[in-house]
């Protein structure tokens, strides 16, 4: 039996293994439930701000048998808090989430404060990869960013955003080169202080929204420089991106990640068609998960599988109130072996 | 001088283009020429608004494009409007928009606002990360015709169900028609919380809007 370290060490580097595997990364793939916080007895929004708790509740997601990994943090907004934008931290059934931007113009960046991975959330990040390093073994921890498209229109306006990349064309770069710098350090220091995965989602960097050129031009260059700039001692990277493929699959091919994931919207088996030689990973649907039963998600879980699913995951981060049992599903049905 | 009919075109191919300062240029010998700023806003600004919705649809055109065309429709429409005609009675249907709370992804939200206003709706937006009770506070204030409710994160979509449970309590459901949309959404989460419809895009959700209103 491989541990779920070798399991997916295995199967980002392309290798047959056992059987595919079953992570959720956090960060915007969000993986703590209302029925989670309750077993451990840890919530949110404590756990955003908390080292200690933020490990915790990682741990009990690979303890109450979700998924096979660890993953931090439990949200998409710490990179940009580090920079100057105000967070409204959610509740225990909210997200956190930007209510103050901190410029107004993709000309402004200069104004913005570099992220410092020894302080505010960004500490307690790595503090809590640190912990998760040190007490645990076989189980690979997940690492995550925020994309950098997604990162660049936390700190500001997105409309105003996406209007300046065709607008102000060599500022956005330079911006967007800034924003890069900052998910590198911040990137480079989650992996030294034990992360195995690099996970990055770029929501915000979506083929729909940018349209096949922009998505390349701002979408897949920053996210590639990032990945470029990391260490290779990791298992490997996964990019989540979300929505319809279909405009940019020849682009997103050219993302340098081991792993690519996306939401339910996009078919198992046309991503399979397009990306033949490509490592999948996805996409229960998150709406099965909060409102279906047990049987539904095995359904689904078997269908990602022979779609051409290598890792299977939740679609997108799991709705708050979504059962346990329902959650913990998808694991079940791949070690049953019913696939 | 340029005929009517040049600058309606001009009008209609700078929103297309997503050039506001050629598109205010031709406004502006619009009104010169004596024009009726109602036709150039029809006939000129919503027709490019309304080529620029379909190169959308055709996937011609992205979510960046059409905001930038937008920005050249409401250049046009800040110079013309105020020639309008005064308004006899207010027959437009209208609308209360906004992103529900605990969620701040708006660009989806303001899409479907500019195509419902091209479409001729009367929008309120509420902006995003609005409180429940405001979507209905609001519809019953201003005696709104529908209610339009979008989210981009799974945590938060719970909301539009709280929002239709409320308009239950108040006894307005009756009255008012619930559109929702966003990333997580789907036909089955609207059919399961009982709002009216769902669409997946800003075009769809004028000719949901349209069609939960009965106009052709």
């Amino acid at each position: 039996m491989l541990t779920p370290k070798e399991r997916l060490r295995t199967i980002m580097e392309g290798k047959p293994a056992d059987r595919p595997a079953c992570i959720c990364p956090g960060g915007m793939m969000n993986m703590v439930t209302s029925d989670l916080m309750e077993a451990v007895k840890v919530y949110l929004p404590e756990a955003h701000t908390d080292a200690g708790r933020m490990a915790a509740l990682a741990k009990a997601v690979y303890e109450k048998g979700c998924f096979e990994n660890y993953g931090v943090p439990f949200c998409m907004t710490v990179e940009a808090e580090e920079m100057g934008a105000e967070v409204d931290l959610g509740s225990c059934v909210y997200e956190p989430h930007v209510i103050r931007y901190a410029i107004e113009s993709v000309s402004e960046y200069r104004k913005l404060a570099p992220v410092d991975v020894e302080a505010g959330r960004a500490r307690v990040v790595l503090d809590a990869i640190r912990i998760l390093k040190e007490e645990t073994s076989d189980v690979p921890i997940v690492g995550n960013l925020t994309g950098p498209v997604s990162t660049a229109s936390s700190v500001m306006e997105p409309v105003v955003f996406y209007k300046e990349l065709r607008k102000k064309n060599q500022e956005a770069h330079a911006y967007m080169e800034f924003i890069t710098e900052q998910l590198i350090a911040f990137g480079r220091a989650q992996i030294e202080a034990g992360a195995d995965v690099i996970a990055i989602s770029d929501p915000s960097g979506t083929g729909e929204i940018l349209g096949p050129r922009y998505f390349e031009e701002f979408a897949v260059t920053y996210i590639n420089k990032l990945l470029d700039a990391l260490q290779e001692e990791k298992l490997g990277t996964i990019v989540h991106i979300c929505g319809q493929m279909s405009p940019v699959y020849r682009e997103v091919d050219k993302i340098h990640s081991n792993v690519l994931s996306f939401d339910s919207v996009v078919p198992m088996k046309e991503a399979r068609e397009h990306l033949k030689s490509r490592v999948l990973m996805g996409n229960v649907s998150t709406y099965a998960l909060e409102f279906g039963n047990q049987d539904k998600v095995k359904t689904l879980t078997r269908g990602c599988v022979k779609n051409g699913s290598d890792i299977i995951s939740p679609a997108c981060g799991l709705g708050m109130k979504s059962p346990l049992a329902n959650v913990q599903a998808i694991l079940t049905c791949l070690k049953e072996g019913q696939v | 001088m340029s005929t009517k009919e040049e600058l309606l075109k001009r009008l209609s191919d700078g929103v297309v283009d997503m050039e506001e300062d050629d598109v205010a240029e031709a406004a502006q010998e619009y009104l010169d020429a004596g024009y009726p700023a109602f036709d150039g806003i029809m006939e000129g600004l919503v027709d490019g608004m309304n080529r620029a919705s379909q190169l959308y649809e055709e996937e011609e055109y992205f979510v960046t494009d059409v905001l930038l065309c937008s920005d050249a429709m409401y250049v046009g429409l800040d110079i013309l409007r105020p020639f309008l005609p005064e308004e006899e009675g207010n027959s437009k249907k209208k609308g209360v928009i906004g992103v529900v709370e605990g969620d701040t992804h708006d660009i989806g939200k303001n899409l479907v606002k500019i195509m419902l206003e091209t479409a001729g709706f009367h929008m309120i937006d509420l902006g995003r990360d609005v409180p429940l009770r405001k979507f209905v506070d609001t519809a019953k204030e201003e005696q709104a015709d529908f209610i339009c409710m979008s989210t981009l994160m799974t945590t938060t979509m719970g909301g539009m169900n709280d929002v239709i449970r409320l308009l239950e309590e108040e006894g307005m459901r009756g009255q008012v028609k619930v559109m929702i949309g966003g990333g997580p959404i789907s036909q089955k989460y609207a059919d399961k919380i009982g709002a009216d419809g769902y669409s997946q895009n800003a075009v769809e959700a004028v000719k949901l809007a349209k069609r939960l209103l009965d106009i052709a």
